[in-house]
């Protein structure tokens, strides 16, 4: 069972990464990101990029890996999303699918389709770290925990204290109000941009030392994307929650029922949500009826 | 009468030059791109190579061979469009991509008496004597043949004792096939199996998987599915301290995997010679792809043989080579492999598989900080 607890606060771990993208960019901009999955996985092959270039240099290349994540957030939003003010949202919407198709060609055609692990470039090992009650993780799994938590408590406090994180609020909670405060929209929106890139960012990393690297490996991103449902789209703290639930029924949909569940468990998780509770745990109604 | 004779030189000039290039005109299509695609891409690139090569040599009886590459992404839709256009003008299909986009062109097959050799996918069964006219296939892995090896192997390596064997298959349905068979036949050869284990290709974590084999008391573990699937369980299996041993289907990534892995306990079977082995045709091959290729050379064997075979069944057909003399050509081939292979291909009128299958483990070895082949070729024979 302390496996099971385990694996489970790993995988929700991965997920909130991955959700607290999508969250991120619909509170300030009211887009559906559905190329955050895209995203963990550029952010894998910055990675391998940087650990190219120089090899044995662990921080240099996550660190470069991530600013050049969070640069390519920034400039996706200053390239395609910013042109989409005044349109329809679901075109805005459909610019991030089209997005996704793009980055996952791109990296094909750059890297191809082989399978990566960074790792041995970066110098690093992965070894096993048991746990008390007899639980095994590897190392980057404690990472991508402990990133997760770092990432969340750091979202907290500047959304809650820093001048910036609370016009992001503002703009994402009542736009008009904070227009007419004179709150600078575009870089708000460009700000959300490239915090959704570095989260996606911190996942692929993590995932590409973890498991493995290769261009499908975006489709993450959809079991996300039920996370940040479940918890609520417009609520970043519904992400922890939504993720642990989503995270445990898989876990235990292979561990004592079919482990073919696991590949469809976030979505019955997110369609019994949509049943009882359609705004997600923590979501507003208001959201839910505007989108 | 100028004009007259203008007329009458240019008729002699057209009636006296050689006709345009005839030329042997294959439709291939291969996942290049998508998931499955650094399993079956590098088959495209092989062939590529080859085939520039030959032409740049002359041809095959005088003809270059033209091959139109079509992108199918493993996706059964975009095979049966491939399939359409491949079909129209070609005198063979090569199909190296995913079993789910073998319906479309055995169709197209049929439909139009049009040869399909499958190189690089899985062998499908009407390959396999009684073999279906039309049906070829030059690619290492053949459905049950697989199984019926590597249980033999694992059985041999655990001194005939009845140990516990766990199934890892993947969410396609040719592996949970192949897996299902495999846990059937432990059975009748005195295994004691333990239910085929069906991991989503996707998975965030193996953990989970690898825990179920490892609470069912697994000492051995096959695996046959994409090679992410394959080593994601093995690796999830060894970081919860599992003490069993792991056999997989050895793909083109199997080399570096091995290396980068140094798991004693990971055995990796196939029908092609790691490059590590050095052999002459490896060499030959590494040479000749460099710079040419996005795949490392020991990626490309799959590939080659089957071109091999390809040229192989041209040269046999001579010229003109229509659909049926090459259908004709092929179920007479013999190729020699050159060490690619245990042995030689020979496919005959009711074998499109080959008269003998041939089967090779490797595995880390800690000692000597390098991969070994644990013992030597495993000839069966295919009836």
């Amino acid at each position: 069972m302390t496996q099971v607890l385990a694996t489970t606060v790993v995988v929700a771990s991965l997920y909130a990464l991955l959700a607290a993208g999508y969250v991120l960019v619909y509170r300030a901009t009211r887009v559906l990101n559905l190329a955050q999955g895209d995203m963990m996985t550029l952010g894998g092959y910055f990675l391998f990029l940087v650990a190219t270039a120089a090899p044995g240099e662990p921080a240099r290349a996550i660190a470069g890996a991530a600013a050049l994540s969070a640069l390519a957030g920034f400039l996706i939003y200053r390239l395609l999303m910013r042109p989409m003010a005044g349109h329809p949202i679901f075109a805005a919407v459909l610019v991030t699918v089209t997005l996704g198709i793009l980055l996952r060609a791109a990296i094909v055609l750059v890297y191809t389709d082989r399978i990566r692990h960074p790792l041995g470039l970066l110098g690093l090992a992965n070894p096993a770290r048991p746990l008390i009650g007899g639980a095994v993780v590897s190392t980057f799994d404690l990472f991508t925990v402990g990133a997760a938590a770092a990432l969340f408590a750091a979202l907290f406090l500047f959304l809650r204290f820093s001048p910036l994180g609370i016009q992001m609020r503002a703009a994402g909670e009542k736009p008009l109000l904070a227009s007419q405060r004179g709150i600078n929209f575009h870089l708000v929106f460009a700000l959300s941009w490239a915090l959704a890139g570095f989260a996606g960012a911190l996942a692929g990393i993590l995932y590409a030392n973890n498991v493995r690297l290769d261009p499908s490996l975006g489709v993450l991103g959809l079991k996300a994307f039920a996370v940040a449902l479940v918890g609520g789209l417009d609520s970043l703290g519904g992400v922890v929650p939504g993720a642990l639930i989503v995270a445990l029924v898989e876990v235990l949909s292979v561990r004592y029922g079919d482990p073919l569940l696991a590949d469809v468990s976030p979505f019955l998780c997110l369609l019994a949500m949509l049943l009882v509770r359609p705004w997600g745990l923590y979501g507003t109604k208001e959201e839910l009826e505007r989108v | 009468m100028a004009r007259l004779t203008r007329l009458v030189a240019l008729l002699t000039v057209v009636a006296l030059a050689p006709p345009a290039a005839a030329q042997y005109r294959i439709g291939m299509s291969a996942a290049i791109t998508g998931p499955a695609s650094s399993t079956y891409a590098p088959t495209y690139e092989a062939y590529k190579v080859y085939f520039q090569r030959v032409n740049d040599a002359g041809g095959i009886n005088g003809q270059k061979v033209e091959i139109a590459y079509e992108d199918d992404r493993g996706e059964p839709q975009r095979a049966a469009a491939n399939a359409k256009k491949l079909g129209e003008g070609t005198i063979l299909m090569v199909n190296a991509s995913t079993s789910a986009t073998y319906k479309p062109f055995m169709t197209e097959s049929e439909s139009e008496k049009i040869p399909l050799l499958f190189g690089g996918g899985v062998c499908p069964r009407e390959a396999f004597p009684p073999a279906s006219p039309l049906i070829f296939c030059s690619t290492s892995f053949g459905s049950k043949w697989d199984s019926r090896f590597a249980l033999g192997f694992i059985k041999e390596q655990s001194g005939g004792k009845k140990v516990k064997v766990g199934f890892a298959a993947q969410d396609i349905p040719l592996s949970r096939i192949e897996l299902e068979f495999a846990e059937q036949l432990a059975k009748e050869m005195g295994l004691d199996p333990i239910p085929v284990v069906v991991v989503p290709g996707n998975t965030p974590d193996f953990t989970p998987f690898a825990q179920k084999l490892k609470d069912a008391g697994a000492e051995w573990v096959l695996s046959w599915a994409l090679w992410h699937v394959e080593v994601g369980v093995f690796e999830a299996l060894q970081r919860i301290g599992w003490p069993g041993r792991y056999l997989l289907y050895g793909h083109q990534q199997t080399q570096d995997e091995l290396a980068r892995l140094k798991a004693p306990s990971l055995h990796a079977f196939g029908g092609n010679t790691l490059f590590m082995e050095n052999l002459p045709i490896h060499t030959e091959i590494t040479g000749l792809v460099k710079g040419q290729t996005t795949h490392p050379p020991h990626y490309m064997a799959e590939g080659w043989v089957s071109a091999m075979v390809l040229e192989a069944a041209l040269k046999k057909c001579g010229w003109p080579c229509s659909r049926d003399k090459l259908a004709a050509a092929m179920a007479g081939v013999s190729i020699d492999t050159r060490g690619l292979r245990g042995g030689s291909i020979e496919w005959s009128a009711d074998n499109h598989y080959r008269k003998n299958t041939y089967y090779k483990v490797y595995r880390w070895d800690p000692a000597r900080s390098s991969i070994v082949s644990v013992g030597g070729w495993t000839r069966l024979e295919i009836k």
